[in-house]
């Protein structure tokens, strides 16, 4: 006989070590009328069930055999996109005090429910938790889309409603108001919520937004404050870390991060943010040892990241180990099924094998660091496989990777240091003054040469040169967006090229992606709508 | 490892063990046996918090909460473990208030314990809500607080009371730890036609 519940067509998750705990939570699920339940003992079991069925609520204990804890599991299934904002993920604990020792918002679970509890109580819990779900809806669609504006619209929306969502939504406000480049407005939002009540989330909030308009002084100050209230925060350390860094003040940075490990020795997230600052303070010993953590607690558990191989590989073969990087390196790209082009592990191979003095395998692993295109590579990424290509004798490749990498920062003084130090580092010290500069030379005479053209009234060259250089420097926003306003320049007086326009929308949509507050959206849109009402007659 | 340790690792797992005992009696619908795990595990709960706050470590995470919510979930909760009629009166409760949920939810869990070993036939909760502060109510139908402890600030109760000694000086502490624009939470315990546990918070 089929009981009527509002739970029958969720799909619940039950992940706990103890076995007893587990059949206990299963009974209290059950109670509730729901059907479809799946339990798992363990990570790797778990992430097995996500591949075939789609959970509405997921039910996890803090502790969990293996080495891992339900915080890190969170972390993984939101930061590699596993599960949307639209899943409940609740953390059973024995114990209240995990909640504050998290970096990111984002990771924290929906709700906490503290042992022993009743089935009334989970029932009544999930029950509000499943409407707020419901009420947020599509402020969490748009979250994650990344659609930031239309995240804050339908915050708006709730919050002239003044109900029990309130202060949830504001939060999220504050957080999309910073990643949709309002940093301003931000600073005055998280003003006013610290004036209605100093909750940490709101100092930390103001941290960003001052960070990002660039009052360091204050920011730091709000910080330091916010370190002292809530010593728990993680979040704070990481941020004050990266001005201490931004500063050029690595020890300063790594002190700060030390102190926050010191308050949670267990987070992987506090050993690689300090392997970070260690790795730009050439501090290789640093980075090993922090790494070297990681690696040990993560090694057999599905939750390892190839990256904290990649990265202990390079430590050891700075500190002069290359036999040991290879031994890691080798075992990260056996056994990481579908991680073996992974262009930053094969890249690191690829020096250590060098220097170990294997130069056919050293070889191999470059062929796999260069199989992708160069130019899509994260920036970090992309920097290690030129200093491979440096170390096994690749110059001109090389040469280009950097090229490219500095024509798509040309304003990053920090970048072309970096780009001038790995040439100087591995044998091309002649190339490192020049190559940074001669390579802005080159964009700014590229931009120059397109607008002289397009004022000659040569507007299909211009557009043609800017495109080309747009598709070979897809995150240099300033050339992207000016190639959209010169290919709609160009379909706007001389005639409706679909082609053309299309690749205008397609740049408009990937600077709107990367860069939503670039000044020059406003234009494209413009002269969108202007194309618009030119040719929409024709179209009839 | 020290005895500290030791004891917090232990306490944890005891409430592991009584956290399935509980789910088997609720399983049973035997309310006795539920109440009895349920209310040592409380206990566990308070001790492991008292120990945290002498150590300065019982950290605080205040948010915005709805004090409803609460209320009635202890009511549900307790209401499966005896006969006693347990009534939530919420019709002056703001929507939202700031404050720490786990460690106000304990407080007030010990209350509603203590009520329940106290009252004849009725507990009753209430959460309400004047310009300056949000106050919550435990009161029971039963003979009151003895004269002695009325008038009282907590900290100078003996901690002897049946054991709930402990849980009126973590009350004491914890709402003190609630301070807003210069103003602290508070404990009150007074009678009126039974005993009446107040438990204050700052806007």
């Amino acid at each position: 006989m089929a009981i009527h519940s509002p739970y029958s067509d969720k799909s619940i998750l039950i992940l706990d070590d103890l076995p007893e705990m587990r059949s206990s939570l299963r009974t209290q699920v059950g109670t509730l009328g729901c059907e479809k339940v799946a339990v798992s003992s363990n990570v790797k079991d778990a992430l097995e069930q996500f591949k075939t069925t789609t959970f509405d609520v997921i039910l996890c204990d803090y502790y969990l055999a293996g080495g891992t804890d339900g915080q890190q599991f969170l972390e993984f299934l939101r930061t590699r996109n596993v599960i949307g904002r639209g899943v409940l993920f609740v953390m059973v604990t024995a114990e209240k005090g995990y909640e504050s020792v998290v970096t990111a918002a984002e990771c924290l679970p929906d709700d906490y429910l503290l042992k022993p509890f009743t089935a009334e109580t989970l029932k009544m819990r999930l029950e509000r938790l499943l409407e707020k779900k419901k009420r947020l809806a599509r402020v969490d669609q748009m979250q994650d889309k990344g659609n930031w504006p239309e995240v804050i619209s339908a915050c708006d929306q709730i919050i002239a409603a003044k109900d029990r969502y309130l202060v949830d939504v504001l939060r999220i406000k504050g957080n999309a108001m910073l990643l949709a480049g309002r940093a301003e407005a931000a600073v005055d939002f998280y003003q006013t919520m610290i004036d209605m009540r100093p909750m940490p989330w709101a100092k930390l909030g103001l941290a960003r937004a001052l960070q990002k308009v660039g009052d360091t002084a204050r920011c730091k100050e709000t910080l330091s404050d916010l370190i002292s209230e809530s010593p728990r925060l993680m979040a704070a350390y990481d941020l004050l870390g990266e001005l201490h860094l931004a500063d050029g003040d690595a020890d300063a940075a790594l002190a700060t991060l030390d102190s926050a490990r010191e308050i949670s020795p267990n987070s992987l997230a506090r050993h690689r943010a300090i392997a970070t600052v260690a790795e730009e303070k050439g501090d290789f010993e640093r980075v090993e040892q922090a790494l070297e953590q990681v690696v040990k607690k993560t090694r057999n558990s599905p939750l390892r990241e190839t990256v904290d191989f990649a990265r202990l590989g390079n430590a050891l073969t700075e500190m002069g180990e290359a036999g040991k990087a290879v031994t890691l390196l080798e075992e990260a790209r056996t056994s990481f099924k579908g991680d073996a082009n992974n262009p930053l592990l094969a890249a690191v191979e690829a020096v250590a094998q060098q220097k170990a003095g294997h130069p056919e395998k050293a070889a191999a692993a470059m062929e796999r660091a260069l199989q992708g295109d160069p130019s899509k590579l994260d920036a970090r990424v992309a920097m290690a496989v030129a200093k491979a290509c440096l170390t096994t004798g690749r110059q001109e490749q090389a040469q280009t990777i950097l090229k490219n990498l500095v024509q798509t920062n040309p304003d990053s003084t920090e970048l072309h240091d970096r780009v001038s130090a790995v040439l100087r580092d591995n044998g091309s010290p002649e190339l490192a003054a020049q190559l940074v500069s001669e390579s802005i030379r080159e964009i700014i005479h590229l931009n120059n040469e397109a607008v002289r053209r397009a004022k000659s009234g040569e507007l299909a060259v211009a557009s043609e040169m800017l495109t080309e250089a747009a598709h070979r420097l897809p995150g240099n926003m300033q050339v992207v967006s000016n190639a959209a306003a010169a290919l709609l320049f160009d379909v706007y007086n001389n005639g409706l090229d679909p082609v053309k326009l299309r690749t205008a929308q397609s740049f408009q949509q990937a600077v709107q992606a990367q860069a939503p507050s670039h000044p020059k959206l406003a234009e494209i849109a413009e002269l969108m709508n202007r194309i618009r009402s030119k040719y929409a007659p024709a179209k009839k | 490892m020290d005895f500290a340790e030791l004891a917090a690792f232990t306490i944890h797992d005891v409430k592991n063990r009584l956290a399935v005992l509980a789910s088997r009696a609720e399983g049973k619908g035997d309310p006795e046996m539920l109440h009895g795990a349920l209310e040592a595990a409380a206990s566990l709960t308070r001790l492991l918090a008292w120990y945290k706050a002498e150590k300065g470590s019982l950290g605080i995470d205040i948010d915005a909460r709805v004090p409803a919510d609460l209320l009635e979930e202890l009511a549900a909760e307790v209401a499966k473990q005896s006969t006693l009629t347990v009534s939530v009166d919420c019709h002056a409760a703001p929507n939202l208030w700031f404050y720490d949920e786990s460690l106000i939810r304990m407080v007030l869990l010990s209350a509603v314990y203590n009520a329940m070993r106290h009252a004849r036939q009725c507990v009753r909760l209430a959460a309400v809500e004047d310009p300056q502060w949000l106050e919550f109510s435990v009161s029971d139908d039963g003979d009151g607080y003895p004269e002695a402890m009325l008038g009282q600030s907590v900290d100078m109760q003996p901690l002897t009371r049946h054991g709930t000694g402990l849980g009126l000086h973590l009350a004491g502490h914890v709402a003190a730890m609630h301070e807003n624009a210069g103003l602290h939470g508070a404990i009150e315990l007074s009678n009126d036609n039974g005993a009446v546990f107040r438990l204050r918070l700052p806007r």
